[in-house]
């Protein structure tokens, strides 16, 4: 009979958690159980700011590969986000296109997006890098705005909520199930990655690309590959959201919403996955949970961020890696 | 198993915990509009002008024989927060809700209201867009864009304007705004020299205002907001444009002879209609006045109005359910109102036109003659 561990901390006794198989499994259980049974706990408005939350979850991990894995910092990250949402609310309004064919399109035109900001910039490093995805993030807010296709200012109004097999996602409860889904496929694929031989590629590139480069990395192959994984996080995030809110508006991917997901990697500690998931869920609920303090509420918020900014300046999650 | 035990005991504990008090003598009335953000000034003022309704209400003895209470839902004129603060007024067991302020934040909220069943009065937005949105709980108090664009042209054209230029700030408001009256203006055979789409905050507005003045219109619509509109009119008189400036309901604040100064002089607003405006809101004013310590803005009115309104409804109703009360406003004549009557057409907007036409005299609003 295996022992279970004792209730552990969630801060220093994850790694020893995780030592042996079983008590991963469990671990995982808990976690599953804990996000099929939350809906039921916390209420409507509860499911409401959880799905927002687990959205979230999702686009930080999308950037967490871009910033935190290759090292390439991107402050216009809500581009590829408007992509996928803009792709499904169009193709599915204008052109009665089913949500699940919508769907590739977005990640395809996301690859494609990934690939028009990715491609020119790869010789630019840092502060100039990040001034150029700033950029680009305007650039796609402002079409946006401007085009007849995409609603221009008032956005798109009356996308349908898919089907999937029978079953209509339409209720926040549905929604907050398959956020859960995408959430947890998020976090596989960028386990999987981390671990890949991509992603120790990109390690190499974060810390020397010049050193990398000698030992036979191809800097521009795997740079490009980060922005169109991060791309397709976001593209896919941004085609769910647009179908859960039915209606999306070009304020809805402004500079606040990339900064805010820059934020929930920053504030989690970059490259590591527990810790961006722990960003985006105190991003998200923590101006919600304040909300009794009215006025308040952003001022609590920003000492707060900047308390842990102070006190934990790379991030929340414990740098020191135990399992090692 | 252990752990699970005790996330699941725990779990338990949580609903207990986590069910909200309900007190059985009081009725919650939700109010949702922006405190934070650009738009916190008129927010305030729309929540302010509900609760000094409520207590009103509650001195004369409340509704059903309870008194009523309120809670904010900010909304911070964003539709991702809007989503948020309506999600939490539908599941805290709110009777009625009045809010909705910026067109944009408001349209995704009313399937969230619809779905709880909620009744919910519209003192302010006014987008058309709202109206094919609505799942039929949401009664909109303010005249449309439809009913501000008519006023605007029949003031243009008693001004003898026959080029204007609209310049509109890219959200749904005003933008709306902007198109709808361009389409009107020009089936009336005459011309629109330019539309102009400003980014919001943008402290210049040299681009905007060179097109405008090369254009040389006879008149400026402004459709959007006073904290960008009062920036762009002194820009504009500063470099030398003599022709009529107007503005949109979103700009008729005091605020913008603040931000706009002596250029404000002359500007012309249409407007619904506000309290310094109604000779039945002087009581109104005054009480505000007292309790809040300053002027009432210009959707306080409409939201004091709202929230009578509501309380009406309840109490003609004679119950909380939100079909009969939902009914109830539908077939509503009510005349107990310092903005004018308000009945509904069968898109449960407001049934008349309620703009009038200001013009800033002295760092002031007046009507216009």
């Amino acid at each position: 009979m295996a022992q279970f561990p004792e209730r552990p901390s969630a801060w220093g006794g994850l790694a020893t958690l995780l030592d042996t198989p079983q008590k991963r499994y469990a671990a995982i259980a808990v976690i599953l159980v804990a996000m099929a049974v939350a809906p039921y706990v916390f209420g409507s408005y509860g499911t409401v700011i959880l799905t927002n939350a687990l959205l979230y979850v999702l686009l930080a991990l999308g950037l967490n590969i871009v910033v935190g894995y290759a090292g390439l910092l991107d402050l216009g990250f809500a581009a590829f986000f408007a992509v996928g949402a803009y792709t499904v609310g169009i193709t599915t309004l204008h052109f009665g296109l089913n949500f699940w064919l919508a769907l590739p399109l977005a990640i395809l035109l996301a690859i494609i997006a990934g690939i028009v900001i990715g491609a020119p910039t790869l010789r630019l490093r840092s502060d100039y890098l990040a001034i150029v995805t700033l950029g680009f993030g305007e650039i796609v807010r402002i079409t946006a705005r401007n085009l007849r296709e995409t609603g221009g200012a008032s956005g798109l109004i009356g996308i349908d909520s898919p089907w999937l097999f029978g079953w209509h996602i339409r209720t926040p409860l549905d929604f907050y199930y398959v956020f859960c889904v995408l959430a947890i496929l998020g976090v596989i694929a960028s386990v999987r990655l981390a671990n890949s031989r991509l992603g120790r590629a990109w390690l190499y590139v974060r810390h020397d690309e010049d050193a990398a480069e000698a030992m036979g990395i191809n800097r521009v192959k795997v740079k490009l590959a980060a922005y169109i994984v991060g791309a397709i996080y976001g593209s896919i995030g941004g085609a769910f959201f647009a179908a859960n809110l039915g209606a999306i508006s070009p304020e809805s991917f402004s500079f606040r919403q990339s900064v805010l997901i820059l934020m929930a990697v920053i504030l989690g500690g970059m490259g590591k996955i527990p810790g961006v998931i722990l960003g985006a869920f105190i991003v998200i609920l923590a101006p919600e949970l304040l909300r009794d303090f009215g006025d308040l509420r952003l001022l609590i918020f920003a000492v707060g961020l900047l308390l842990i900014m102070l006190f934990r300046p790379s991030g929340i999650w414990p740098a020191r890696s135990k399992s090692r | 198993m252990r752990n699970v035990m005790k996330t699941a005991a725990g779990l338990a504990l949580a609903i207990v915990l986590g069910v909200p008090a309900m007190a059985q003598d009081t009725l919650t009335i939700g109010i949702m509009v922006p405190t934070t953000g650009s738009e916190a000034t008129y927010g305030q003022d729309m929540a302010n002008a509900v609760n000094l309704a409520i207590g009103e209400i509650n001195a004369a003895g409340g509704v059903l024989g309870k008194q009523l209470t309120s809670t904010i839902g900010d909304d911070g004129c964003d539709a991702q927060l809007a989503v948020n603060a309506a999600s939490k007024l539908a599941a805290s067991g709110v009777v009625g809700v009045v809010g909705g302020y910026c067109s944009g934040a408001t349209v995704p909220t009313l399937k969230i209201y619809g779905d709880a069943k909620i009744p919910l009065i519209i003192p302010a937005a006014n987008s058309t867009k709202l109206i094919p949105e609505n799942p039929g709980n949401a009664f909109m108090i303010n005249s449309t864009g439809n009913d501000q664009v008519a006023k605007a042209i029949e003031y243009f054209n008693g001004k003898g304007v026959k080029k204007i230029a609209i310049i509109n700030q890219g959200d749904a408001y005003s933008q709306d705004l902007a198109d709808l009256t361009k389409k009107n203006w020009e089936a009336a055979g005459t011309t629109v020299t330019d539309i102009e789409v400003t980014n919001k905050r943008g402290p210049y507005y040299s681009a905007v205002v060179t097109a405008i003045t090369s254009a040389n219109p006879d008149a400026v619509f402004w459709t959007a907001y006073y904290a960008d509109g009062g920036l762009l009119i002194r820009q504009l008189r500063e470099r030398g444009y003599q022709g009529l400036i107007a503005v949109g309901d979103g700009s008729n604040s005091p605020e913008l002879f603040k931000i706009a100064g002596p250029a404000a002089e002359g500007v012309i607003a249409f407007s619904n209609p506000t309290a310094e405006f109604l000779p039945e809101a002087k009581a109104f004013a005054e009480a505000y006045q007292k309790q809040f310590g300053a002027a009432p803005g210009p959707y306080s009115t409409l939201s004091y109005d709202a929230m009578k309104l509501l309380a009406w409804a309840l109490n003609t109703a004679g119950t909380t359910d939100s079909a009969k009360v939902i009914e109830t406003l539908q077939g509503a004549n009510f005349t107990d109102s310092i903005s004018g009557p308000i009945s509904f057409t069968p898109e449960k907007t407001l049934a008349r036109s309620n703009f009038v036409v200001l013009e800033g005299k002295g760092g002031a609003w007046t009507l216009a003659q």
